[in-house]
This record gives structure tokens, sequence and C-alpha cells, in this order.
């Protein structure tokens, strides 16, 4: 279980979080809004990147005294709206470089990126340059990094932009196993509704930095106000 | 194999004066595997490499004076002092990236320059600093290579060796750890990494091989004069890097074959060594605007080119 309490982030004057709430109890949980809603803000103030105020909690452990690179040896993960693989390490390097970093013996660490290569069938790749892999290749190694070491708290910043829809159906399926993988809590951001209602019980909408709904994603979507802050963006957009 | 090749005949061939070059090329070849490895691995620029070198070979003619020690024990004392000076450096350098950081180095390195000519290196004079007029004490090298060939392949060695110290941190944490640092900060935090801990190492790193290079050198030429080390010669050393290509051993070589054969050739055709300058100039535009690799990469690219065809 994900706790936010009263998270507020602040740049300058400009309030990009104002007071959220949210206790996400799902295995897979969303968080959904227009551009410039807060999203990628949230999962930053949960990384421990920006200052923010209020309290985030993981069960009854509380994350908010941990700077950022504990945090990922305590158990968060993520990937990032532009992916973060290193393209000069091979794929098993960009998988290992998490695993040296947490508290495992090296025969430990070694199973747990081989249970990762496996977990995402990403065997053939290996042992390629990270450089030349195709977007989605880069989205599969990128999810293996996620579920390395038991983690607590798996954060997927749109892990599905700008793929096809066939990759996204895959990916999606990954997603859905993760909790078998891992029993991390997992929260993920997408502009994808589909995507968001097939794998998210839970979602929480944000909109100008403010939750304008939380709870099971069926109603979540078919709530007025939700829909309003969508269509409005649809209106921006033509 | 090259090495090997190299280790055998260089020494062999090469006549007196450029024994003499060969072995202060080689020193530089450590130095610029350290500055390569920084820009290459880390994406950050220190500008003040050769000025470290001088502490490396100021702390190994102190070192040599003063005491009776063997010369490799003075080595690695002026390898691990210069690694806490790479260390001093990286303090303020750890918040900064870029231009910034680049800029830090610069003036650390333009403090060295003036340090070390109002002080000069110590060649066997009273006191702390070591300094007598016109006359020097002799400088020992180590008992098994103080012949000029002998030790230029003592420089050989220690090349390879560097070079190993370097690829071996690659291949493990430290070298993935700089990686995701390279592809950002962010990325960096996400894998547990502690940012600052593998900076520090990476200018640790750095400051230990130009320590080493500058005890090699001091042991090269037993004197060292301040100009050696002037905060531009750092500039141009980097500059020169780029042009070679920072990315492997040989755009490191090119890079040190550059800074010291090139001239010492001008000097023997008797042209203006400046005229190098020039040279510099347009190899480091024609590297920026056609090779983001370096000549290295350009070589490389070419010989596997050759190599399909065939
Ligand atoms: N480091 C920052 N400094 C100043 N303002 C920022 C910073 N990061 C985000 N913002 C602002 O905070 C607001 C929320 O941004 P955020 O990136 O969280 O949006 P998002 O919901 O992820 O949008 P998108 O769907 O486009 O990714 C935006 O108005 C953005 O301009
Ligand atoms: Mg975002």
């Amino acid at each position: 279980m994900i706790t936010l309490n009263n998270l507020t982030v602040r740049f300058g004057g400009v309030t990009a979080l104002d007071a959220i709430s949210a206790q996400f109890c799902q295995p897979i949980s969303g968080i959904i809004g227009p551009n410039g809603a807060g999203k990628t803000t949230t999962m930053n103030a949960i990384s421990g990147f920006l200052d923010y105020q209020g309290v985030i909690n993981w069960n009854d452990e509380t994350v908010d005294d941990l700077n950022p690179f504990k945090r990922t040896r305590w158990g968060l993960r993520r990937s990032f709206q532009k992916e973060q693989i290193a393209d000069d390490l091979s794929v098993l390097d960009n998988l290992q470089a998490i695993a040296d970093n947490l508290p495992l013996s090296r025969s430990e660490k070694r199973a747990e990126v081989e249970h990762a290569i496996e977990s995402m069938s990403i065997a053939p790749l290996a042992n390629r340059k990270a450089e030349s892999l195709n977007a989605y290749e880069k989205r599969l190694a990128d999810l293996g990094r996620c579920i390395i070491g038991n983690p607590k708290i798996i954060m997927l910043d749109e892990p599905c932009g700008g793929l096809q829809q066939e990759e996204t159906d895959h990916l999606g399926e990954l997603i859905l196993k993760i909790p078998e993988l891992t029993g991390a809590n997992t929260l993920i951001i997408d502009h994808d509704v589909d995507l968001i209602s097939r794998i998210c019980t839970e979602t929480l909408v944000l909109d100008f930095g403010k939750r304008i709904a939380f709870g099971e994603t069926a109603n979540v979507l078919a709530d007025p106000k939700v829909k309003a802050a969508y269509l409005g963006v649809e209106e921006d957009a033509k | 194999m090259l090495a090997l090749l190299v280790f055998i005949f260089i020494p062999v061939l090469a006549g007196g004066q450029w024994v003499k070059i060969f072995i202060s090329t080689g020193c530089f070849i450590l130095a610029a595997a350290g500055v390569a490895f920084m820009y290459a691995r880390l994406g950050m620029v220190s500008l003040g490499q050769i000025a470290l070198m001088g502490i490396g070979g100021w702390v190994m003619l102190r070192m040599n004076h003063a005491f009776d020690l063997p010369f490799e024990i003075n080595l690695a004392v002026a390898g691990a002092v210069t690694l806490v000076f790479g260390w001093l450096l990286a303090m303020p350098a750890l918040k900064m990236r870029g231009l910034y950081l680049a800029l830090i180095t610069l003036m650390a390195a333009g403090g060295l320059e003036v340090i070390f000519s109002t002080f000069r290196f110590p060649n066997g004079g009273e006191g702390f600093w070591g300094v007598m007029p016109s006359v020097a004490d002799p400088f020992r090298r180590p008992t098994l290579a103080s012949s000029d060939a002998d030790y230029l392949r003592y420089i050989i060695l220690a090349i390879v060796v560097g070079f190993l110290i370097i690829e071996l941190h690659m291949r493990t944490a430290p070298g993935r750890a700089w990686a995701m640092i390279r592809r950002s900060e962010a990325a960096a935090y996400a894998s547990g990494v502690n940012v600052v801990y593998y900076k520090a190492w990476a200018f640790g790193l750095a400051g230990f091989l130009a320590g080493i290079s500058g005890g090699l050198l001091a042991g090269g030429l037993g004197l060292l004069d301040p100009a050696t080390f002037r905060a531009s010669e750092s500039i141009m050393l980097f500059a020169l890097m780029i042009v070679g290509g920072s990315r492997g051993w040989l755009g490191v070589l090119i890079a040190a074959a550059l800074y010291r054969i090139v001239p010492a050739l001008f000097n023997d055709w008797g042209i203006d060594a400046d005229i190098s300058l020039i040279i510099f100039g347009a190899a480091l535009l024609h590297a920026i605007i056609t090779a983001p690799n370096g000549l290295s990469g350009q070589l490389i690219d070419l010989f596997s080119k050759e190599s399909k065809r065939t």
C-alpha cells in the first residue's frame, strides 16, 4: 500500500502539486491527467528528486528521510517518461547497474539479473549495446530494471509512450505480471486510457496539480469532472 | 600485442634524443588516459590534468631528494598524494556540471600554475621547497631501468598497467555507475548509484593517473620546469584528446603523440614549433565537425570497412 498524505510541491510561485492525498491499496494503480497536470512531478517527489511537503509511506515504512539513491536501495524502482538506460552499456550491464547497488550477495545479484531477463524474455538482447535497441526493446529493458531485487514500489512514467498498439498490448501483459513477480505496488502514468483501464484497478486523476478524482478505474473514468478535464484538453489540442 | 612490439622495438630503434621524447610522450599518454575516461565515460570536462601531473612530479622530486627510498615507493606516494588532490578538486566540482565544472578545474590549474612558478620544483636544495639555484642533485631512477631505453620500457609497462586499471573499472560496478551518471543523474539515482561517491572516485582515479605520470616524467627528465604544467597545457591536452578521440586507447595515443611528438618533429625539421598550434586548431575543427569519435574513431571505421570489403 502506497500512501500519499498532503503531498505538496512548489516550483517558485507555481504550486505543481496541491495537497494530494491518496491510498493506493491495489497491486497496480494508475495516475492520469492532462499534460502538465503534475503526474511526473508526483513520481519525482516519491523518488525524492524534489523538495516536497507531506508524507509518503509504503505500508508502515516512511521514505521521506531517505535521499534518492537510498530510496532505490530501499526498494523503489522507476522508469522515466523518456527512457534513461545507458546507451554505451549492454542490456545486461544496464540491469547489473541496479543490482550493483543493492544490499545483496554477488550470487543473489546475478540471480536477480537473470530472473529479470527471463521474465521480460529479453535473453537475445542481453549482450547487445543499448544504443542498438529500438524504442520497444528499450522499454522492455527498462521494465526489466524495475523488477530487480524485490522492489517495494515500482513507478512507470508512460511506459508505452510512442509504442505501436501490439507492443503496448504486450508490455501491458508484462506489467500485469509484476505483482506475482515481485509483490511490489506499481504506479503507472499513461495517456492511453484503454491501457489504464485494462491494467489498473485504481486510478488517481490530477488536473493543474489538484486531485480531481480517485477510486476504482471504471468509476473514475465515468466521473463528469474527469471527462471535463479531458475534454478541455481535447479542445485545446484542436 | 602492439604494446609488446612497441616495448621491444621502439627503445632500440630510437636515437638518444628521441628516446627522451618518447619517454615524455609516454607520461602524457597516462595523463591523457585519465582525462579521456572522465570525458568519455562520465561526460565530465576536466581542464586540470597537467596541473595535477605537476603535483605528482613535485612530490616525486621532493621524495627523491629528501629520502633514500626506492623509486617505486616514491612513485606510489606521488600517485596517492595526487589522488587526494584529485578529490579536493572534486569537492567544489561535485555539484557542478558541464561548463561550470570545466571552469572550476581550470581555475584550480591556474592556481597551481602560480604556485609552481613561484616555488619551482625541488632539485635537492634545503627546506620544504627544496630548491637551490643553478646546479641540481641527481635523480635516482628505478634500479632495473636506469638507462633511457630501459626507462622507456618501464614507462610502456606503466601505460599498459594504467590502461588495464581503467579497463577493469569499466567492466565492474564503477564503470556501470559512471555510465548511469553520464546518462543522467536521475538515471543514476534510480539505479541506486551514490553519485557523489562515484564522481569522487573518478576524480581520484584521474588524479592518480596524473600523479603517476608526473612522477614518471620527473624520473625521465630528472628536473621539472614550471612551464611544463601551465594551465594552458591542460587545455591543450584536452583539445588534443578530442582530436584523437576519447573512447579508446588509440585516441589517447594519438593525443599524446600530437602533443609531444609533432612539435619535436617540427623542431627536427627546423620548422617553428608554434606552427603545430595552427595544425592542432585545424585538427580540432576537423574533429568537431566531422569526427565525433575523433581520429581514432575514423581510423577504426576505415579499417572495419576495409576488412569487410576483403
Ligand atoms: N523542475 C521544474 N521546475 C519548474 N516547473 C516544473 C518543473 N517540473 C515540472 N514543472 C511544472 O509543473 C507542472 C507539472 O509538470 P509534470 O511534468 O508533472 O506534468 P505531467 O502531468 O507529467 O505532464 P505530461 O503528461 O506532459 O508528462 C507543469 O506546469 C510543469 O511546467
Ligand atoms: Mg509527465
